[in-house]
């Protein structure tokens, strides 16, 4: 690079960095996202069952039934808070939304249960949240199949059952919703600054006349592009450090390497810059650059394996969200964070983001130039 | 002679009706929201892929084996031929359970003695892990109680005796997510562009200066506001009548209430949406605030912590305090109510109160934020 | 009999703007029926000053009484009886002609009956009848300004205020709304209005002058002109820039200016000799045409007024000097078209090094699109374009480092200080280290920042940015400087203060191309061309289009009630009658001919004449002959082609 390109880039450089840094409004929406949002959501946001109000109706009244609603109350997924007498009672509970669960245990059961006869025991569930039945149902039967084992060894024990059945989670083996949670707002943040403000940087040029101004100088596109995305990259970076305390906080796990998180992010946030940048130079007004920016970023954002798994989605949808750069960023974040694993297993990953950021950039830049 | 009120409707509608932007913000949008979110957000597993390390290789565990994919809920089975490659595939992600069955499986069985069984599960997304071993312990289970049935045969070795837990669903049988996520999408969809359409509305006249014509006049604030909010909150609930029937139809949501009950809560609640906009204007001079804050405050809220996917239950309290700031929360209940399980104003109205008090505190506010100041 | 009270009145108004006060301790009282002009330059204050009026903007300490009502506790009563424009269209772009009729009248109460009377007379008289279902925003800036006129008209208040209604608006359109509101006039209206324009200012009953948030003067047109001391010198002398530099070597403390076609300097007392100014002049190789002791105008009791502010531009100038000679920009049968409109019409024109090139012509004729083609910015649909030597399509590299750009908007970053906005452009335009400390200098004193560096822009006032943009348009020391329209919205001092800075940069041998809807300011050119809607109608000095244009003579006539006479010679045939500040000029094809009948014709009214004169046409009396010569022609080529059809 010969001294005067040299020269040009270092002023076009300390121009976007001095103005990036004046602007308090999107300084405070990139802190935002990085910390608060991510905070926030990852407390709040969850599917896990815990705590779900149930109700019971006992008719058995027998010392095996206390206890087996006992381990329901104490599994911490069930907190008895309504006991009922009659099963018509459970109607008005389950309509107004004030029991999502109800426990009926049948007069039978502690006689067919000493008498070593098979049993059952009901379970009503509010499906309104599908998942959430289907998961409560889950741990009802593990909690019933438990105590089933200790009663029938001590009430019949030339009998066992058939299956001992173990499962054991990886990589997440409590669960936690919230280890997801704050990847998927990491990479969200990412996007949404990475998209923003590029676009909002350009058009702003083109709104204020400055951009004229600027065709007329030496510059290229090419530096002028360049030099735009510097700043955010620079603070997403410093966003990316301070998740990493927020991720301390809340526990989640760093397996992988830092250099491969640092140098993969660096990679997604060059798509997601991408993004911003060809919004910018296809819109005229700010107004119309945000309105395209959110409604190309909602889709990207949460239909890209963040909220919900790729393989829930119809086959469309899965084979659409290969195009979005946060789709694969997801999978880098997840490997690095809870799998700990390195390039040799991301470099499909890698080479996706290189692909779909080095096309958007490539058109940015011609659709620039042209106009 | 026509109200002051009326004067401003009449304005802004010819106005709307000329602007294909907010036409196309208004109409097509709301349809595209609909149908990807409607089709992609559900936590339904089918065709997860799994696979088996069968060290056993017996008809039992092939039975067993073959319970999973006929489920449903479970796809391709892998056939496994090393212990080194289960750690391949799950870091891969291309299983999400391993199955491992012992050698001495059905030898176990067949004497009547307890066979042990392993899985493991990719939990790096707990939701659907979660899922996905509750669907496990099913298929196990139901085959366990077949082995219990047999015994009854003679014949055959003794197993003891099942509890079973027998399910029954209320409000959602075939609990599929699209039933429940649906008529909660409604009111986020309603809490997405009414608000930035009227933020939108009134940024733009501050910014062109058409706004100093109407400080030089007679009105008063709480005539323009109105004014503003007439026409928009008449678009945002021409906006739920085109969604609702593509929604349901598309879909196959069965809607089990009253759809006047439901028209009319809809017309409160986007009469509340656009009151909240107009506020977020009232307070902001530039069309990139305007829009930032519309979506900070309106849209971003009623995705996460308005209940409609992520359930309010599991919150810390003070987050569950936060959700009662926001009047999507109270809507999706009043959808889900109605449409789901069909109960009338009886049971939800403390939302539909609490959805009215929030319209009237946000419009009083926007009145009064609304000076006819320059500056 | 019995004193009315003001209709406005107002005692210490203050507002403060973080720091900055916008307007300071201003008492002024108003009385039915006047016109109350308020001038000053930009960022006097004056805009805030009718904002406080309008009960819009609560001044920090002072009140106001408008109509009886206090501007803070009684704001609403105060909207509700008079009539603003703001300095910003205001009109809603998506509705068309009547519906902003209509809604502003619904908005005002206007009962129905009254409406329609009210909306038909004023469409007429604003000659906007024909474009009733017209989208407002698809109407030319004077339609515009007329319509927004007419929609604070409509509830016939008793109070008027305006804020620039007619900036940036062509002649033929300025001199409708000032109809329109002669027309109000008559039925008692008030009228208070913020003007940048001299000739306007002239008109009012009494005028305030502001300058920093300060009134300095206030008083009847006459009597400011009659309070100013000394004597005003007006010479008519070409060529008009030489002269200029010839008198402000000469005789600096008499500060001339150019005034129109005019040069104005101000003697003092003991008076200077004629001769020996005369002889001084032809020694500059100028040619005196008249030399007269003149009333002062207001623009030179504005001039005067003010005080001197910061030291005049050090012109200081870039030492590389262009000592080639040819064409500096060239274009042939330029032709710029936008799907079906053209915007520019086979544009032929060649403009030498060193030369000042005017293109004049009211709002969307073109002008910022041939300069956009010029600087690279934008492809020709066909015809040629060469800058510097370099042809504009195939060169566009070369072009662009030997030639600075300032645009409509300054093109300065707001949120950047002076000095990294100075320093963004040296970097951009490549200028070498070694330079750099030399050149920054430079544009701090040009645009007189030095020791104000770190101010941010957006602070910095119309006319010192615009001095600032200039300077970094030029950091690069280019051969051919390029300027879209300049001086627009800026007051007349900064732009008679610019303009001088341009000279001197025409002088070092810098080639000027700058693009400009203020007619006055062609005077300061060596070279105009007229551009009318994408056609060039008129190519030549300013001297020599004044013989071109066999337009007539033009009388200049002052006498003791010039309204009233201007309705006298209304719809008179052969006389072409209009205002010239408070004089009246008559287009007439024989002035020898037509005085002694003009003066009979007044003194058969009962009007006085104190002066009747011969005056060479203005460059805005010779466009508006050129623009209507150009009107006739389309017309008689659209009925032709009808004809034919």
């Amino acid at each position: 690079m010969n001294a005067a390109r040299r020269a040009r880039l270092a002023s076009v450089v300390r121009k976007e960095l001095t103005q990036f840094l004046r602007d308090r409004v999107m300084l405070l929406l990139v802190v935002y996202l990085y910390t608060g949002e991510v905070i926030m959501c990852t407390m709040a946001l969850s599917f896990d069952v815990r705590n779900l109000p149930t109700a019971v109706a006992d008719f058995d009244r027998s010392p095996q039934s206390r206890m087996l609603i006992d381990r329901f109350g104490s599994s911490g997924y069930f907190t008895i808070e309504h006991r009922v007498t009659r099963e018509a009672d459970l109607a008005g509970l389950l309509n107004s939304g004030k029991a999502l669960a109800a426990v009926v245990i049948p007069p039978d059961f502690s006689r067919r249960l000493v008498r070593g006869e098979p049993g059952s025991v009901q379970l009503v569930l509010d499906g309104s949240n599908a998942n959430t039945a289907t998961v409560a149902q889950g741990y009802a039967q593990r909690i019933v199949q438990s105590f089933a084992m200790e009663q029938i060894g001590a009430a019949a024990p030339s009998m066992s059952l058939p299956i001992d059945y173990r499962p054991r989670i990886w990589y997440n083996s409590q669960l936690r919703y919230s280890y997801f949670m704050l990847l998927s707002m990491i990479a969200s943040a990412g996007m949404v600054v990475g998209v923003i403000t590029t676009a909002a940087s350009i058009v702003r040029e083109k709104e204020s006349g400055t951009i004229e101004q600027l065709m007329v100088t030496p510059i290229t596109s090419a530096e002028l592009i360049g030099a735009k995305m510097l700043p955010t990259l620079l603070v997403c970076l410093l966003g990316l450090v301070l998740s990493l305390f927020v991720a301390a906080g809340f526990g989640v796990p760093m397996r992988g390497s830092l250099v491969l998180y640092f140098a993969l992010s660096s990679l997604f946030l060059m798509s997601s810059m991408g993004v911003g940048i060809l919004v910018g130079t296809l819109t005229q007004t700010l107004q119309q650059a945000l309105l395209i920016s959110l409604f190309a970023l909602f889709p990207i954002l949460f239909l890209s394996g963040t909220m919900v798994p790729l393989e829930s989605m119809p086959a469309w949808l899965q084979y659409a969200a290969l195009f979005s750069p946060v789709t694969h960023y997801m999978d880098v974040l997840r490997g690095i964070f809870l799998k700990g694993v390195g390039l040799t297993v991301l470099w499909p990953q890698a080479l996706a983001m290189t692909v779909i950021g080095g096309v958007l950039l490539g058109g940015s830049l011609w659709r620039f130039r042209r106009g | 002679m026509k109200t002051l009120v009326g004067a401003v409707v009449w304005k802004e509608v010819r106005e709307i009706r000329r602007d294909p932007v907010t036409m196309f913000v208004a109409i097509a949008l709301p349809l595209v929201m609909l149908y990807l979110f409607g089709s992609a957000l559900s936590l339904d597993v089918k065709n997860a892929p799994m696979a088996v390390y069968d060290l056993d290789r017996s008809a039992d565990s092939r039975d067993l084996i073959a319970a999973f994919p006929h489920s449903g809920y479970f796809g391709r089975v892998h056939g496994i031929g090393q212990e080194s490659e289960i750690g391949a595939l799950l870091d891969r992600g291309k299983a999400r359970l391993v199955l491992v069955i012992p050698p001495d499986f059905s030898e176990r069985l067949a004497r009547g003695e307890t066979a042990s069984l392993q899985a493991l599960i990719d939990g790096s997304f707990s939701a659907t892990a979660m899922v996905i071993a509750g669907y496990a312990t099913a298929i196990v289970q139901d085959y366990s109680a077949k082995r219990v049935a047999k015994t009854r045969e003679p014949g055959h070795a003794t197993h003891g005796p099942l509890i079973q837990v027998e399910g029954r669903v209320w409000f959602n049988a075939p609990l599929k997510s699209v039933y429940y996520i649906v008529p909660g999408l409604f009111g986020v969809i309603l809490m997405a562009f009414p608000p930035l359409l009227t933020a939108l509305a009134v940024v733009r006249e501050k910014e062109s200066g058409s706004v100093q014509q109407i400080f030089v006049s007679p009105i008063r604030p709480w005539q323009f506001i109105a004014g503003k909010m007439i026409p928009y909150a008449v678009i945002a609930f021409l906006e739920m009548v085109m969604i609702l029937v593509p929604g349901l139809l598309w879909f196959g949501v069965p809607f089990q209430g009253s759809f006047a009950l439901f028209l009319g809560a809809t017309l409160l609640y986007v009469s509340c949406t656009v009151a909240l906009g107009l506020l977020v204007s009232t307070v902001t001079r530039s069309q990139l605030v305007a829009m930032l804050l519309a979506i900070m405050v309106t849209l971003m809220p009623a995705f996460l912590f308005s209940g409609f996917l992520f359930p309010i239950f599991t919150m810390p309290w003070t987050m569950q305090l936060y959700t009662h700031l926001l009047p999507a929360r109270y809507f999706v209940v009043i959808s889900r109510d109605i449409a789901m399980k069909g109960v009338g104003l009886e049971v939800w109205w403390p939302q539909l109160a609490a959805l009215a008090a929030y319209t009237f505190v946000v419009f009083a506010a926007a009145s009064l934020l609304f000076r006819k100041k320059v500056a | 009999m019995e004193r009315e009270a003001p209709v406005i009145e107002a005692v210490g108004l203050t507002k403060v703007y973080g720091t900055r006060k916008a307007v300071d301790d201003v008492s002024l009282a108003i009385s039915r029926g006047e016109v109350f002009g308020l001038i000053g330059s930009d960022g006097a204050g004056k805009t805030t000053i009718l904002q406080i009026l309008a009960g819009i903007l609560d001044p920090n300490a002072g009140r106001a009484v408008v109509l009886g009502y206090d501007s803070v506790r009684d704001a609403t009563a105060i909207n509700s009886r008079i009539g603003y424009m703001s300095q910003i269209f205001s009109l809603y772009g998506r509705l068309t002609v009547e519906e902003n009729l209509d809604f502003f009248a619904d908005l005002h109460r206007v009962p129905e009956p009254a409406k329609n009377d009210r909306k038909a007379r004023l469409l007429e008289f604003a000659r906007l009848e024909r474009y009733r279902a017209r989208l407002a925003k698809n109407l030319s800036g004077g339609m515009k300004k007329k319509l927004a006129l007419c929609c604070a008209l409509i509830h016939e208040p008793p109070l008027l205020l305006l804020d620039e209604p007619t900036t940036g608006v062509d002649p033929v359109s300025r001199r409708e709304f000032w109809n329109i509101l002669y027309q109000t006039l008559a039925g008692g209206t008030t009228i208070v209005v913020c003007t940048p324009y001299m000739d306007e200012a002239e008109r009012c009953t009494r005028v305030a002058l502001m300058h920093a948030g300060h009134l300095i003067a206030c008083d009847a047109p006459r009597k400011l002109r009659e309070r100013m001391s000394g004597t005003m010198l007006e010479l008519t002398v070409r060529p008009q820039r030489a002269a200029l530099s010839a008198l402000r070597a000469a005789y600096p403390a008499t500060r001339p200016y150019a005034s129109g076609d005019r040069i104005h300097l101000r003697v003092d007392d003991r008076g200077l000799d004629e001769g020996e100014m005369r002889a001084m002049l032809e020694r500059a190789a100028t040619v005196l045409d008249n030399l007269t002791t003149v009333a002062p105008s207001l623009e030179d009791v504005f001039v005067t007024a003010l005080p001197e502010s910061v030291a005049p531009p050090v012109a200081i100038a870039p030492e590389r000097i262009a000592t080639r000679s040819g064409s500096a920009v060239e274009t042939r049968d330029l032709t710029v078209k936008f799907g079906a409109f053209t915007a520019v019409d086979r544009v032929t024109l060649n403009v030498r090094r060193g030369e000042i090139f005017g293109f004049l012509g009211p709002n969307g004729s073109g002008k910022t699109t041939t300069i956009r083609v010029l600087c690279g910015l934008l492809a020709p649909s066909s015809g040629q374009a060469l800058v510097a030597g370099h042809a504009v399509a195939k060169e566009p590299t070369a072009v662009k480092s030997r030639i600075g750009y300032m645009s409509q908007r300054f093109s300065l970053y707001d949120d950047l200080t002076v000095d990294e906005n100075i320093r963004f452009f040296a970097g951009a335009y490549g200028v070498t280290q070694e330079r750099l400390s030399a050149r920054r200098e430079w544009a701090l004193d040009l645009s007189g920042l030095r020791g104000q560096e770190v101010l941010l822009t957006r602070s910095l006032s119309g006319g010192i940015k615009q001095r600032l943009a200039l300077a970094c348009a030029v950091l690069h020391e280019p051969e051919v400087l390029f300027l879209d329209e300049p001086t627009a919205g800026v007051d007349p001092v900064s732009r008679r203060r610019f303009w001088e800075l341009i000279n001197s940069l025409s002088d070092q041998g810098v080639t000027v191309f700058v693009t400009t809807h203020y007619m006055d300011e062609a005077e300061h050119c060596h070279t105009l061309a007229l551009l009318y809607y994408g056609r060039m109608i008129a190519l030549g000095s300013p001297e020599s289009l004044r013989t071109q244009m066999r337009a007539g003579e033009m009388l200049e006539l002052e006498c003791d009630q010039p309204i009233a006479a201007l309705a006298h010679f209304q719809g008179v045939p052969n006389v072409r009658a209009s205002f010239f500040g408070d004089r009246l000029h008559l287009l007439v094809d024989d002035a020898q001919a037509a005085r002694p009948w003009i003066v009979e014709q007044l003194a058969k009214a009962g009007h006085e004449v104190r002066r009747i004169e011969r005056v060479p046409l203005s460059i805005e009396d010779v466009f508006i002959a050129f623009i209507e010569m150009e009107q006739e022609r389309a017309a008689a080529n659209a009925s032709r082609a009808q004809q034919a059809a």
